[in-house]
């Protein structure tokens, strides 16, 4: 063991920095979030765990928050899942015309969330936006919303927009997990006279659950610490509908310059976060496959 | 050996020779040194506005070598943010802009305003208008551009149906269902900024003092009361009659402009400071100014609306004060004030100044007219200004004007811990 010590330095230019952008600012959070500090003036005063109380007892916006993020990243998790899938299926062999469509897919997720949200500004405008009106001219006119102004659609109109964006980025995760799994295991199954659905539910899905669990892990982290497209897109309205976690903390320090209520919040977030990552690390360590 | 050695003495003396003549020679002049110059640095967030001020930068350094003004732009939430980042880190710019209200607070909060009270360059700035840069008695900023938050209106489409501004809300709402009877929305409202713009001139002859939004953050009014659930009903009524455009809680900012400027609605319910942006959508679009008499004609009090959303200040732990208060002099010279008032169409509050477009001229008409200060901008606390935004965009929604309003002060209680 003693040989192997002059290697520790090795990892201390990667230590420092975590230290110095992580570990730190983690603690002084941890501290500002017992104080009332407003992030303006110097003076800041130790409130013990009055932030916490408030925020967990007295604030229905927290509240709200909190179910918000909830709708968003089971939405999220689901529809971008399952149709990263689908598309990863259509397009898993290695012809030009899916390669094509692979980088097409991939398109939106290297557009700026900024540029995106603009985009789909547009697209949701009831009066001049491009999905009414293509509704209206399909006679789907039933179908006509206010797809960022009604409180109880904002949220998924805004979870279609992360999808949008997300989907090619995680069907190539689905489609290296597809072509990793043995050719000879689906001659197999044809010889013994499987039929699609069966192939599917015995051979596909099971080797696929290493890449699966990947991809669900990503996506609820991704869609439970959304924020710029939120922003951008209603900023957390109308009347809060939209108003995340990440949102709800940024508007408590930089429009209420309530700095230690902030941190507070930044703690919980970080709690949760911390809570999702271990149960999914403890599901993927669960789900290995070997063949 | 003795060949080097000749060659080492040899090598000396031609450099001796050559320092000895070189010493001779006449002194070579000098280039003349630049003078060392005082760079300041003007934070603002109208990215809309940086060729006008670089124009106007050219002229000041033209007239003050010794000095470089450097311009740092910012969309405003993220100029604000950045703003108080750099005070507090005794790093921020010279001169720079500030909006009133909750923002302004923050700043006069931090003491990061140097106190310009009785500076020379004040005297073209109107004392009322001077107000809201104002804190204790002692001149912080000073408003530049000067904002009229009342509808913007489609004067060809008033003049097609032979309509003029009302005087009262009956014949607000009488012109309301003429243009909705010939198929044109009456206002177009959005959900970004226009609770925010409209609530004024709702409010203004409803509120029973100048000052009730101050008197709701500090405990001693209630949003319940009479004169704000009338305004909500009054939201309420608009929206119910169809005098807004379909789904306005989904139309964003540049939508609703959008639509104003095809010239599909009458009114727009957001500023003067659209005009400008809105002609040039529109070349041919002929715009004034209205505000919505909530109240019957003897009881009103305010014609409309104005506000001050771009004051300049300087810091205090700035360097070079002297500097700084030289630029800020001559941004308020009336001829410079009116090369930027006409490159980008802004109304602003120094006297003197020659307007040249349409618009500019239009707005000038409303220095005359009776109008109260932006009452949302009164507001200091920002969560009492986002609970009465919201529950205006709640009564749209669906919600009872007396519960919205309710909802709107348990929040505002909450917060203030009454």
């Amino acid at each position: 063991m003693r040989k192997y010590w002059p290697l520790s330095f090795f990892i201390l230019p990667g230590l420092l920095m975590y230290v110095i952008f992580f570990v730190f600012p983690a603690i002084s959070a941890l501290g500002l979030s017992l104080t009332d500090w407003n992030g303006i003036t110097p003076e800041r005063n130790f409130v013990g765990l009055a932030n916490y109380k408030e925020m967990l007892t007295n604030d229905p916006i927290f509240a709200q928050a909190f179910g918000n993020n909830i709708k968003y990243m089971l939405f999220v998790v689901f529809f971008q899942t399952l149709f990263s899938l689908i598309f990863a299926m259509m397009l898993v062999k290695n012809s030009r015309l899916n390669v094509f469509y692979r980088a097409l897919f991939f398109l939106p997720t290297i557009i700026a969330s900024i540029s995106v949200a603009f985009i789909w500004i547009f697209v949701y405008d009831p009066s001049i936006g491009s999905l009414n009106t293509f509704l209206t001219k399909l006679k789907l006119d039933f179908l006509i919303q206010s797809w960022l102004g009604d409180k109880n659609i904002a949220i998924y109109s805004i979870a279609v927009v992360q999808c949008w964006a997300h989907i090619g980025q995680v069907m190539v995760i689905f489609i290296a997990g597809l072509q990793s799994i043995p050719k000879s295991l689906y001659e197999v199954a044809r010889i013994e006279g499987a039929t699609p659905w069966q192939t599917f539910r015995h051979v596909t899905w099971p080797l696929l659950a290493p890449s699966a669990t990947i991809v669900v892990a990503y996506t609820t982290l991704q869609s439970f610490k959304a924020f710029d497209l939120i922003l951008a897109m209603t900023d957390g309205g109308p009347s809060y509908a939209t108003e995340i976690l990440s949102l709800f903390l940024y508007h408590q320090a930089f429009n209420h310059y309530k700095f230690g209520y902030a941190s507070a919040t930044a703690v919980i977030f970080m709690l949760i976060v911390a809570s999702i990552t271990l149960l999914q690390f403890k599901i993927l360590r669960a789900n290995k496959v070997s063949y | 050996m003795k060949l080097r050695k000749g060659l080492v003495v040899l090598t000396i003396l031609m450099l001796v020779a050559g320092l000895v003549l070189g010493g001779c020679g006449q002194k070579k002049p000098e280039a003349p040194k630049e003078p060392e110059k005082t760079v300041i640095r003007f934070a603002h967030w109208r990215g809309e506005d940086k060729a006008a001020f670089e124009s106007i930068i050219k002229k000041f350094e033209a007239e003050n070598p010794t000095i470089k003004v450097e311009q740092s732009i910012e969309g405003s939430e993220k100029h604000d943010t950045k703003l108080l980042a750099e005070f507090q880190a005794k790093n921020g710019p010279d001169v720079f802009a500030v909006m009133p209200g909750a923002r302004f607070a923050n700043v006069v909060k931090g003491g990061w305003f140097l106190d310009i009270s009785g500076e020379k360059f004040l005297d073209v700035v109107k004392p009322h208008l001077r107000l809201p840069g104002q804190d204790g008695g002692k001149q912080y900023a000073v408003p530049y551009q000067l904002v009229f938050n009342d509808p913007v209106y489609n004067k060809g489409i008033f003049e097609k149906y032979k309509l003029e501004p009302p005087k009262d809300w009956k014949g607000f709402l009488a012109l309301c269902e003429t243009l909705k009877k010939n198929g044109i929305t009456p206002i177009i409202f959005d959900s970004e900024i226009g609770p925010g713009q409209f609530m004024n001139p709702m409010l203004m002859n409803n509120m029973p003092s100048d000052d009730a939004l101050v008197k709701v953050q500090k405990g001693e009014l209630k949003l319940t009361e009479d004169w704000f659930v009338t305004t909500l009903k009054q939201f309420k009524e608009l929206n119910d009659k169809g005098y807004f455009q379909k789904d306005v809680l989904g139309t964003k900012k540049a939508g609703a402009a959008a639509l104003f400027a095809q010239e599909k609605g009458a009114m727009l319910a957001q500023g003067s400071y659209m005009m400008a942006s809105n002609k040039q959508a529109n070349p041919n679009l002929k715009q004034g100014l209205l505000a919505p008499i909530t109240v019957s004609a003897d009881k009103m009090k305010y014609e409309g609306i104005h506000t001050a959303t771009f004051m300049i200040a300087i810091n205090k732990d700035s360097k070079n004060v002297e500097a700084a208060k030289k630029f800020m002099a001559f941004l308020f010279k009336p001829e410079i004030a009116a090369e930027y008032a006409n490159a980008t169409g802004q109304m602003l509050t120094i006297s003197g100044v020659q307007y040249k477009t349409e618009e500019l001229m239009e707005q000038a008409k409303w220095l005359e007219k009776k109008t109260l200060f932006q009452p949302r901008y009164m507001i200091t606390v920002s969560e009492v200004e986002k609970a009465i935004v919201n529950s205006i965009m709640d009564v749209i929604g669906g919600m009872a004007p007396e519960k919205a309003a309710l909802k709107a002060q348990q929040e505002v209680d909450r917060v203030i811990k009454k």
